[in-house]
């Protein structure tokens, strides 16, 4: 016991520098990353915060906590700002986009990648284009094309676009996903007489579940949060979606601080409460997206 | 049972079409038709006046729009020090090892998850020079000499802009890097520590090389994301004040909206494609020809 206890007093001495660096280092460490931290948080902290007070605390006192948690301003802003309108709409347009991109993605690289036709190389290629071009490189016809069919004030009218731009990197993840199922699965099940039909539902689509998901979440994040086209191809109030909602929410209460902060809220508190649930797979869904 | 070799089948095309016809109608028939519009005057109603060249030598001549170009390579070169880098150094932090660095890992990666148009109003709130909480917290540790109208001062709104995208990017390529530093074996740590090196070492030494192919990954990325920003400028500035964060993106949008320019604002659009094809071309030659053997 008394030896236990001098070998460990003993190594304490020794260690006296080395532990003090220790102890510097991580103090120093965690330092560091709560201010960081404080950083990353205390704006999304403020924004909620502020949407309890009134136009005047908002001005006189911006650190003071609010004197009491009422959600008033939050109601407000939900009924006067349609944003269960919006909301809804955003649910419509991404949940349809997302959906099609899967099926019409999952396709065309089972077919780039298990099928050999001639120019397939010729097609990959023409999606390239699709990875790097921002919307303003055919926004101005694609306006045109739509206002000819049609198509403005309309789901359709934002479906569409957000497959087209969404499909690229969809194609591209997919198919290197299914570069890396050996051949010989496909060849076995070729011999057990499957055609290309029933090789695509019945061994690829469950193989690609993974894939599936990450673009899943890429493309869905992308619909959700698409702003130039949706402020472009819909006038109509009923049609709109967040993005475009709260840029009409907030020009019409340009000076209404609370009910701005209320509404930038409740757009938040959604997204924040999906990456909770979800976090694991978002994150590892958008990595493995952009390192494939 | 006899099976021929290059039977023609039909199923291959059937397989790419929904894509390959939605992705032309959507976006290549488009690009092509602005291809088109570029060489009329037209303001999208009236008579379209066949000019030739004359939109591309106007665009040439064009301060705001050559501005732009100068606006974007500013934000380029800055975003790639406060994404890339600091995703860097944050992925070295959180990856020494101490207790907790998953929390901050998260904290570090939420603001990829807001949407880019709550961002764009939060930090527009923040630099409020009223009620924004900058100028507040200038104000509270006594340097009020420092406070100003952030994004009305043509000085400092594109870097007021900038940092904005640092704050949410820098996380997300911290998550690539993270993911990448993951996939090192353990025994190097183990063997570099016995030969006593410090934390330091090991981010220089090991992790950095070792993750050398993502962080070029990651610059590409940003450089080619870099001219497709227009949310976080259009929403914070719109271009101002006195056009001191106008970018390309946000000038074309401005041109045929505000000036019902078609033909000019579509002659913007195209030497814009060319600048990033180029720009694609060139990060993708420079990446092949120094990428070595890691292969994740």
């Amino acid at each position: 016991m008394a030896a236990a206890a001098l070998s460990a007093k003993d190594r304490e001495n020794n260690n006296t520098g080395n532990s003090l660096i220790q102890w510097l280092s991580r103090i120093s460490y965690y330092g560091f990353m709560i201010v960081l931290s404080c950083f990353y948080f205390y704006p999304m902290i403020w924004l909620v915060l502020s949407s309890f007070r009134e136009n005047r605390d908002i001005f006189t006192s911006p650190f003071k906590f609010p004197d009491h948690i009422n959600f008033q301003n939050w109601v407000d802003a939900w009924k006067i700002g349609h944003i269960s309108t919006y909301a809804t709409n955003s649910v419509i347009v991404t949940s349809l986009t997302v959906i099609f991109i899967l099926l019409f993605a999952s396709m065309a690289a089972f077919s780039f990648s298990k099928l050999r036709f001639r120019g397939s190389n010729g097609l990959l290629m023409l999606f390239v284009i699709g990875l790097f071009m921002p919307l303003q490189s055919f926004f101005i016809a694609q306006s045109y094309i739509f206002d000819r069919l049609n198509l403005k004030d309309s789901y359709m009218g934002l479906i569409l676009p957000y497959i087209g731009v969404g499909l690229p990197l969809a194609v591209f993840l997919l198919k290197s996903f299914l570069d890396s199922i050996p051949k010989d699965l496909i060849e076995a099940s070729r011999i057990d007489g499957c055609n290309d039909r029933i090789l695509f539902t019945r061994i690829i689509l469950p193989l690609l579940g993974p894939g599936l998901a990450t673009v899943a979440i890429f493309s869905s994040l992308n619909a959700w949060n698409e702003l130039l086209l949706a402020m472009l191809y819909i006038q109509n109030d009923d049609l709109k979606t967040l993005p475009v909602g709260l840029l009409a929410f907030s020009s019409r209460y340009v000076t209404n601080y609370k009910l701005l902060f209320s509404a930038l809220s409740l757009i938040t508190i959604p997204m924040i409460l999906a990456y909770v649930f979800f976090h694991k797979h978002i994150v590892s869904g958008l990595t493995e997206g952009s390192l494939k | 049972m006899i099976r021929k070799k290059h039977k023609f089948s039909i199923s291959p095309y059937l397989f790419v079409a929904p894509s390959v016809l939605l992705f032309s109608l959507t976006i290549l028939v488009p690009i092509l038709l602005t291809f088109a519009f570029s060489f009329y005057d037209w303001n999208g109603f009236g008579k379209m006046n066949f000019i030739g060249f004359d939109n591309y030598a106007r665009a040439f001549h064009d301060r705001i729009y050559l501005l732009s170009y100068w606006h974007i390579f500013i934000y380029i070169i800055l975003t790639v020090i406060l994404e890339v880098f600091c995703g860097l150094i944050l992925a070295g932090l959180i990856t020494m090892n101490r207790r907790g660095s998953g929390l901050f890992r998260i904290a570090f990666f939420t603001p990829v998850m807001l949407p880019m148009i709550v961002v764009s109003y939060l930090w527009k709130f923040v630099y409020n020079s009223d009620f924004g909480l900058l100028n507040a917290v200038l104000n509270s540790v006594g340097l009020e000499s420092w406070t100003r109208v952030w994004l009305g001062d043509p000085k400092f709104a594109i870097y007021a802009v900038t940092f904005v995208s640092g704050w949410v990017y820098a996380g997300y390529y911290m998550t690539i890097f993270y993911a990448g530093i993951q996939r090192i074996p353990n025994d190097m740590y183990e063997s570099a520590y016995l030969d006593g090196a410090t934390n330091w070492d090991i981010f220089f030494k090991i992790k950095i090389p070792m993750i050398r192919d993502l962080v070029d990954v990651a610059i590409m990325l940003c450089v080619l994301g870099g001219f497709q920003a227009f949310d976080l400028f259009y929403v914070m500035t719109n271009g101002g004040p006195y056009n001191s964060t106008e970018i390309v993106t946000t000038y074309v949008v401005k041109v045929v909206f505000n000036n019902m320019s078609i033909g000019y604002g579509s002659a913007l659009a195209v030497i814009m494609s060319i600048v990033i094809a180029f720009i694609g071309i060139l990060t993708n030659k420079l990446k092949k020809k120094d990428s070595g053997s890691l292969e994740y």
